[in-house]
């Protein structure tokens, strides 16, 4: 018979764990949220720019008896044919009810937390240091420690403090003195002078119905989430298109709604001059993403291949999303014409999206990264 | 500390130890307490075996009960390893009334550790094992990457518990095939030649059957069969194995068990706190371990109010309860108190002793979830005859659905067949498919599992699921 102060157990052991258990639920939730990118409320996320995100996945899978059929026993007053709620309790007590085994998660997650777990699996591919650049940037990393300094590390602190207590011979924090103190200092790392310009196209003809505009509206808006917080010196120049193309605001790219026949080259067209007047590629990585749901005026298909053959010439890359929902044939679409007769044209990356889901593979195709493995995944 | 100290608690183990011994006659083996925080705690309650392997499944159960605790919606007042010696857990900040509570009920359970012919299959020597294990498997992690050990571990655990000793109940296996002469025979020779054909392909079909009998180990035969596991892999199959096989005769003494320690805690505080004011303090403590729980049965409660009912009848049957036992109003008490946790567990207690009494001391109520509403619960009876059934249904399958390896080379492409030998209630599709997709994973081709639609035992119903998770239902025999 022994009372010991003492567990025999790292202390730090539960929270070890738990750390494990968050970050497999991370996972998860990047996952899902690949699968759910198209989904509005991610999107309309309200004014604190936070997502509630159920988790699905984290069920601890077991063979159980059908539920509903179960018998159980159970104890209180209650009597013959008395219905009880969740728990057991009175129905109406607003109480979850957890299935076996399954761990239940909504989490409310900072819109920022969302395209941080997104966006790193994303890049702008082929970004080259430009010469001419007026801006040549820093930016501040906190990351050294120091006796000194703007900012308490208090991992630190306290490392110092059980380091210097152990040396007296007690393991245990306290008494942290001064001397124990530890800060974060900073450093300047310079920026790479890389500049870029990204052109994103999009067609608002009469044949982008309301699920076709829907879908592209939902690939640009991730593609401009990711590039203002990946790179955030990085233009955005908005181009929409019918038959006739010319450079609009965000707010009329995202909200403009036309009627007409499609003709791709004119957005193209716009995008060299403007490309070639303001953006100069000697001084700029130039981007390019047209989306459009691929019913162009025919005779317009070849003129629009030169114009892609010749942007591709200067731009790292050329992309082409065609969002077809429920499309039954590709008889007519750009994107079997693109396949045909596009070759391989250096550059230029074509994909389709015929529901939400698949939206994020093709920001990925566009945004791969340059290690090859990440590129083929 | 809470105004004691380690002394304090071993002076009040050794009081609790007197009279456990002395005046109850219980010889309890030594028991080793640890005083420490309630984090602690409650992570090796999430754990179920102290320093065991690291995962993030110990981690999600962790994070839930200490969040309740933080909250305060519940709290662990004690915790115990069947080990050798056996090793209990006090929470610091309890009340030395509450501790020597716990200390009292502790001595309980060490009775039982040490009492109980079913819990000889405890393996009580399992730390040093445990340890290893952990180590192996931080290896494990280090080498394949944690996340492919922790999805490997997730599909062990989903089928660990389908052990032997899971399910007491066997079916019989069925004999070989055999031809039988009869009188008559040498008057039809066609038919004769026949049916010795018949039976001859029958005898190959069955000895080519593999495996040869039903396979109700799940883990151990994928464990020995399974083609393309690597080694850590197999090994970390025989950990989980192992260390879930320490936990199955526990799960079937669960109420023996905690009724044990429920009388050493009341009858060792009554001696030591009546009649002073502490007394309240521990009648306080000692009814909240007691409440009943609404949709389930405390074990506590019910294992307590058995135990006091075979007391009783010891000392003061009836006439009835004089004719079903021998030994009533014929035994000392506290001996037939310890003739029955040495050689019973819960089914054949609540077999014998769930008696009429018992169902209204506990307030015991049968019930049946709502069809449309699995969550909500209708009362169906206050009977003891169907509360018992049920009841006993529950604890001779431990609530575990009883499965078994019939085929391993199902459709002749090496995939494997379950059969869920039901009782009349098919298996849950969602988390059949879910478990199946699991089984999968380990053994490399798709499962399939044969149980019934619901309570419908004339409707066969089929799932299978893939190693890459996917899965469907079948409404007929797979091809």
């Amino acid at each position: 018979m022994t009372v010991v102060g003492d567990s025999g157990l790292p202390r730090d052991a539960g929270r070890r764990d738990a750390l494990h258990h968050r970050e497999r639920l991370r996972k998860k939730i990047t996952e899902q949220l690949k699968q759910g990118i198209g989904e509005e409320d991610i999107i309309a996320s309200g004014p604190e720019k936070k997502v509630r995100v159920p988790v699905k996945g984290t069920k601890r899978w077991q063979f159980i008896f059908d539920r509903g059929r179960q018998q159980g026993v159970g104890q209180g007053d209650a009597e013959p044919g008395d219905v009880l709620g969740p728990g057991g309790k009175a129905p109406g007590r607003g109480e979850a009810g957890l299935e076996p085994g399954e761990e239940l998660y909504e989490v409310w997650l900072d819109m920022a937390d969302v395209e941080e777990m997104l966006f790193s699996e994303l890049e702008l591919p082929r970004l080259k240091p430009k010469s001419e650049s007026e801006i040549e940037s820093s930016r501040t990393v906190y990351d050294e420690i120091a006796r000194k300094g703007p900012k308490l590390d208090k991992k630190a602190t306290l490392r110092e403090n059980l380091l210097r207590n152990a040396k007296r011979g007690h393991i245990s924090l306290g008494g942290i003195e001064k001397s124990d103190l530890r800060y974060l200092t900073y450093r300047d790392v310079p920026k790479p002078r890389s500049r870029a310009v990204i052109f994103l196209a999009m067609d608002v003809s009469g044949s982008m119905d309301s699920n076709r505009k829907r879908m592209a509206r939902l690939f640009f808006y991730w593609c401009v989430q990711f590039l203002r917080s990946r790179y955030d010196q990085t233009e955005i120049v908005f181009v929409s298109h019918t038959t006739e193309a010319r450079e609009v605001t965000e707010e009329e790219f995202f909200n403009r709604v036309e009627s007409g026949g499609t003709k791709v080259s004119s957005a193209f067209e716009v995008i060299g001059e403007i490309q070639s007047h303001r953006y100069p590629a000697a001084d700029w990585n130039v981007y390019v993403l047209h989306v459009s749901d691929g019913d162009n005026f025919s005779a317009d298909n070849q003129r629009t291949l030169e114009l892609i053959q010749s942007l591709a010439r200067v731009c790292s890359l050329v992309g082409y999303l065609e969002v077809d929902p429920g499309g039954l044939t590709r008889a007519h679409k750009l994107s079997l014409f693109y396949e045909e007769e596009g070759g391989r044209i250096e550059g230029f990356v074509h994909s389709r999206a015929s529901e939400d889901r698949e939206l994020w593979p093709a920001l990925k195709l566009f945004f791969a990264k340059d290690d090859v493995e990440a590129a083929v995944r | 500390m809470s105004g004691y100290t380690l002394a304090d608690l071993q002076d009040v183990d050794e009081r609790c130890r007197e009279i456990a011994g002395d005046e109850l006659g219980f010889e309890v083996p030594e028991v080793i307490y640890h005083l420490v925080a309630p984090e602690e705690v409650y992570f090796a309650a999430a754990n179920g075996l102290p320093a065991r392997y690291s995962s993030a499944r110990w981690g999600a159960q962790f994070d839930d009960a200490y969040g309740r605790y933080q909250r305060g919606q519940e709290r662990i007042y004690e915790l115990i390893f069947n080990t050798r010696p056996v090793h209990a857990y006090l929470m610091e900040g309890n009340s030395l009334v509450a501790q020597t509570l716990v200390i009292a009920h502790c001595l309980g359970h060490g009775y039982v550790f040490e009492n109980n012919e079913w819990l000889g299959a405890v393996d009580r020597e399992i730390m040093s094992r445990v340890i290893s294990a952990a180590e192996r498997i931080a290896d494990y992690m280090g080498a394949h990457g944690r996340d492919q050990v922790e999805d490997f571990l997730d599909a062990c655990h989903a089928i660990a518990i389908h052990q032997p000793q899971a399910q007491l109940i066997r079916k019989a296996v069925a004999p070989d095939p055999e031809h039988r002469t009869r009188p008559f025979d040498v008057l039809f020779p066609d038919e004769v030649t026949a049916e010795r054909e018949r039976v001859a392909q029958e005898r190959i079909a069955l000895r080519s059957r593999f495996p040869r009998e039903p396979e109700d180990d799940l883990l151990s035969f994928i464990e020995a069969n399974a083609r393309g596991l690597e080694d850590w892999q197999r090994d970390v199959i025989s950990i989980v194995h192992t260390e879930q096989s320490y936990f199955l005769p526990q799960m079937r003494t669960k109420i023996l068990n905690e009724g044990a320690a429920v009388l050493m805690h009341q009858e060792v505080c009554q001696r030591l706190f009546m009649p002073t004011d502490r007394y309240l303090e521990y009648e306080q403590l000692n009814s909240v371990v007691m409440a009943p729980h609404p949709a389930r049965v405390n074990p506590y409660n019910i294992g307590i109010n058995i135990l006091r009912e075979i007391m009783r009848i010891a000392s003061e049957p009836d006439e009835e309860e004089r004719e079903l036992w021998s030994w009533a109003g014929e035994v000392q008490p506290f001996d037939q108190v310890r003739t029955v946790l040495a050689a019973y567990d819960d089914e054949g207690l609540l077999r014998e002793f769930l008696t009429p009494k018992v169902c209204e001391l506990s307030h015991l109520y049968a019930f049946q979830h709502l069809e449309q509403d699995p969550r909500r619960i209708r009362v169906s009876s206050r009977e003891a005859d169907a509360i018992r059934e049920v009841l006993i249904a529950q604890h001779s399958t431990l609530g575990i659905p009883h499965v078994q390896i019939v085929d391993a080379d199902f459709r002749g492409r090496g995939e494997l067949l379950i059969e869920h030998i039901h009782d009349g209630m098919g298996l849950d599709e969602e988390y059949a498919r879910g478990t199946l997709g699991q089984i999968a994973r380990l053994w490399g081709k798709p499962c399939t599992v044969k149980t019934i639609k619901g309570r419908e035992t004339d409707q066969d119903a089929w799932f299978t699921g893939h190693p890459d998770g996917r899965s469907e239902r079948h409404v007929t025999t797979p091809r």
